[in-house]
């Protein structure tokens, strides 16, 4: 490891709306290091990257590459001076062929004429940092793992020495993980530096060599990884040692009756292949039932078939008593069924419209919001104030979008409501993704006050929050539940194998608890 | 970058500063072409805002704009693209005119005149059925079907006068046309071409935007035009709001055609009614962001601008320059839209660059 400075940012200010979203901060990257980047959603870590990376031009501040001051006119000017970023959500075209991608945007003067030669240069790249991808498969026939892995070949070919990646695991599966941080390994020991920006605190003390938090768009500090324990990360990250104390879910209660019963359910997928594949699970009240599995393995189908946006071709389904297998969501809501679902904006909420609108968006045609179907602003505004209070949703203004409100605070809102309802299971699917530590654990304690009186059918791709969260651990691959596990009998190594389709699975498991 | 909340001075300031910039260019062209600019202005300004003689005359000219900018304006507001208000109209003005014709003359007027309205509406609703079905079950596109709705509508009508000994074709007259309608069947003139059709009008604007806004009804018609699949989460029939919208958007247009058809033309005549009105409601819901009380002043507006196109060429404005003027104003106003709902910085090229909100 060269211990030089090589991207050296000295006093950053970028506002929006005359609201400084990082605000004089100073960061210090080194050659050959991987630096973690953490902090809170709204703590500034995107502004930051997206000023590094060419996309926002800073108010005030320098950033200099080897000693140099440097001042990125695009996204493409930094590529030149090669700083690239790899995003959460990948930019590729999905019909072109993964070199394609890899050139796709490059000057006629900055790539090879021959697309034959940029595959072979690409295959070259792979195989030197060990992020194998066929380059003449098209987008759409590679894994999310091996999405990944072409946005970094793309900024590795234009001769990225710094790469920024944002949230890099957020996507991946545990197996996967592991050979991103291999790749990763590869690149710093080559003498490429590393910008990885995490909510994950286990992998971030794992594989940084230092660690800087951003807190309210200040930096609040930056450490050597060895030198520090989570404890202290977290404390720079919360400023107080108790919101960083984890809840312990493990306690003991009482298993009550059915809430939400499937039985034989199989579903059509999108492109005409069963993407639900005879799933039969029961959640009684008192009980977190948690699904792991890989994205893609039917999740999806699964959570719109009990949330009665999609009809089974098969099997049926039964909410706290009532059958709702054909019932739609209207009818399912309403006999106990509240759903958090996967996509916040454009599914759990109207995101051109304001956050009182959204908070009414299953209870506007009743009392008190609506009488004889004239509204009431008054007391939709009542309702909105009482919970925004109780469920802590900020950043909200009169009348405002509320696209234009973060991650945690949506995913509150989206519970606000949700729980609200007069319920007796709870859909959530993927409800802590993109959230920082404290909201994650915000939304994970309200799930699980729910257990106490409720149901709950948890979906994650975050294996460790499902084992953390459920009672009982179902796996699903391939549209089918293939592991059925009790909290006290877990088996992680088999549930990973599972998951991605390498474990044995059990046909004798079909019904859990 | 998008504005967050977009404040009154804003929605205000924008337009009437952009009429400002257009009045200034469309001077600047006038002198060119020769004109006095002011006189050219004041003239514009008598014809059509002037006295209650040149005020009644546009608002005359709006009140079927108002109602085709409504039929636009509520199927926008759900993303459901009706560009079929103008056959809807025909189709408002063929039943409203049955109706007027088929009853007894001695029909007391209100009656009659109800009779006129609803089934004229029923007319349009269900022409806009005819896109709104496929649309909801099939998923075919709206654009197309209702806009080649409107040429079967026009054919209608032209055979129904033109083509054939129809019942509303009037035999005795040389020159094919329509019956007249009786006395009863004539909406009551306020002031010379202004009738009642602008209070139905107006009345129209405000019980839509009140629809919209404070009904739980609305509060659907909202969410789907934000997002279907939000709004199919929340357990809202997509496809019924599909059906009730495209009805009520035809239902609107078509009653812009009893409008024309019972106070102006007072009889089917398709060569007076085939005046683009439909279709000119499509641009008063866009400029009006599909906001039924914007609709009224756009309308009024755009109205203005059609009747002092006539009186510039008489006092011996080139008629080019005159759709140029009229172009103009009502595309530098339109462009000025950009700027409500979006704020523009301009960044300068070192590195202390500074944000300076767009002037409204």
């Amino acid at each position: 490891m060269n211990s030089a400075t090589h991207l050296e940012v000295r006093n950053l200010t970028k506002s929006f709306y005359g609201v400084p979203a990082i605000d004089s901060v100073d960061f210090d990257l080194r050659g050959g290091e991987i630096h973690g980047l953490l902090g809170e959603n709204g703590a500034g870590k995107s502004t930051l990257c997206s000023v590094l990376s060419g996309l926002y031009k800073p108010n005030s501040g320098t950033v200099s590459i080897d000693g140099q001051a440097v001042q990125f006119r695009s996204p493409q000017d930094a590529s030149n001076h090669g700083v690239g970023m790899v995003y959460q959500h990948f930019r590729l075209v999905d019909s072109f062929t993964v070199a394609q991608n890899v050139v796709l945007g490059m000057h006629k003067r900055q790539r090879p004429r021959s697309m034959r030669q940029v595959e072979s240069m690409v295959a070259d790249l792979a195989e030197e940092f060990g992020l194998h991808v066929n380059p003449t498969a098209s987008i759409w026939q590679l894994s999310v793992g091996e999405q990944q892995r072409v946005e970094i070949l793309k900024q590795l070919f234009r001769g990225a020495r710094i790469l920024i990646l944002d949230e890099p695991t957020a996507v991946l599966a545990a197996q996967e993980t592991d050979r991103l941080f291999e790749a990763v390994s590869t690149m710093v020991a080559k003498g490429h530096s590393v910008v990885l920006v995490s909510h994950k605190m286990a992998e971030t003390m794992a594989y940084t060599d230092r660690i800087t938090v951003l807190r309210r768009g200040v930096n609040a500090g930056s450490v050597t990884t060895a030198d520090t324990t989570p404890a202290e990360v977290a404390r720079m990250m919360f400023g107080d040692s108790a919101a960083a104390e984890r809840t312990n879910f493990a306690t003991a209660h009482d298993i009550g009756e059915p809430v939400l019963s499937l039985s034989g359910v199989s579903v059509q997928g999108d492109h005409g292949l069963m993407a639900v594949d005879d799933a039969s699970f029961t959640v009684r009240r008192g009980q977190v039932v948690g699904v792991a599995g890989v994205a893609g393995n039917g999740q999806r189908e699964l959570q719109e078939v009990i949330a009665g946006l999609r009809t089974p071709v098969n099997g049926t389904i039964e909410i706290a008593g009532t059958d709702c297998t054909t019932a739609g969501p209207k009818k399912t809501a309403q006999a106990g069924l509240a759903y958090v679902p996967e996509d916040r904006l454009g599914v759990g909420l109207a995101p051109g419209l304001p956050l009182e609108h959204n908070i009414v968006l299953k209870s506007y045609d009743r009392s008190p919001h609506s009488r004889r179907g004239v509204l009431s602003n008054t007391e939709i505004e009542k309702t909105m104030n009482k919970l925004v209070e109780k469920f802590d949703v900020r950043g909200n203004r009169s009348g405002m979008r509320v696209s234009l409100m973060s991650g945690g605070n949506l995913q509150k809102a989206i519970l606000a409501r949700e729980l609200n309802e007069d319920h007796q299971v709870l859909l959530a699917a993927a409800p802590t993704r993109g959230l920082d530590m404290a909201a994650a654990e915000a939304v994970r304690a309200h799930i699980i006050e729910e257990r106490a009186k409720r149901g709950v059918l948890v979906f994650s791709e975050d294996l460790d929050e499902i084992v953390k969260m459920s009672d009982v651990v179902l796996v699903m691959f391939k549209g089918r539940i293939v592991g059925s596990f009790a909290s006290d009998e877990l088996d992680l190594d088999e549930i990973g194998l599972l998951m991605t389709g390498s474990g044995t699975p059990d046909p004798a498991i079909q019904a859990s608890s | 970058m998008p504005r967050g909340v977009t404040g009154p001075s804003v929605r205000f300031g924008v337009p009437v500063g952009a009429l400002g910039f257009a009045l200034l260019l469309g001077a600047i062209i006038l002198a060119i072409a020769g004109n006095d600019p002011i006189e050219a202005y004041r003239t514009m300004f008598d014809a059509s805002l002037n006295g209650w003689k040149s005020q009644s005359r546009t608002l005359a000219l709006a009140t079927p704009l108002i109602l085709t900018g409504l039929a636009a304006a509520v199927a926008f507001q759900m993303r459901v693209y009706n560009i079929g208000g103008e056959g809807q109209l025909y189709l408002g003005a063929i039943g409203a005119s049955w109706v007027g014709l088929a009853l007894p003359a001695s029909t007391p007027m209100p009656l009659m005149l109800s009779a006129m309205l609803i089934v004229g509406a029923l007319a349009g609703a269900l022409w806009a059925l005819l896109a709104a079905i496929p649309k909801a079950y099939f998923n075919a596109d709206e654009i197309i079907t209702t806009l080649m709705l409107n040429f079967i509508a026009l054919s209608l009508m032209n055979w129904l006068i033109f083509g054939s000994r129809s019942f509303w074709r009037d035999p005795r007259r040389p020159v094919p046309g329509g019956k007249r309608l009786p006395e009863n069947a004539v909406m009551p003139s306020i002031s010379g071409r202004l009738h009642i059709g602008i209070i139905i009008a107006v009345v129209a604007a405000v019980f839509l935007w009140w629809l919209l806004r404070k009904t739980s009804w609305g509060f659907q018609i909202r969410t789907i035009g934000d997002s279907p699949r939000a709004a199919s989460y929340a357990g809202m029939s997509v496809r019924l709001k599909t059906l009730t919208v495209l009805a009520l958007s035809g239902a609107l247009a078509a009653i812009a055609g009893v409008s024309e058809v019972s106070g102006v033309t007072k009889g089917l005549e398709p060569v007076a009614l085939t005046t683009n009105i439909g279709f000119t409601g499509i641009i008063v819901a866009v400029v009006a962001r599909s906001n039924p009380l914007g609709v009224v002043p756009v309308s009024i507006f755009l109205a203005a601008i059609a009747t002092s196109g006539s009186r510039l060429q008489s006092i011996g404005i080139n008629v080019e320059v005159v759709l140029l003027l009229q172009g103009l104003i009502f595309l530098t106003v339109t462009a000025g839209e950009f700027f409500v709902t979006n704020s523009v910085s301009l960044a300068r090229t070192d590195a202390t660059a500074t944000e300076t909100e767009a002037a409204a």
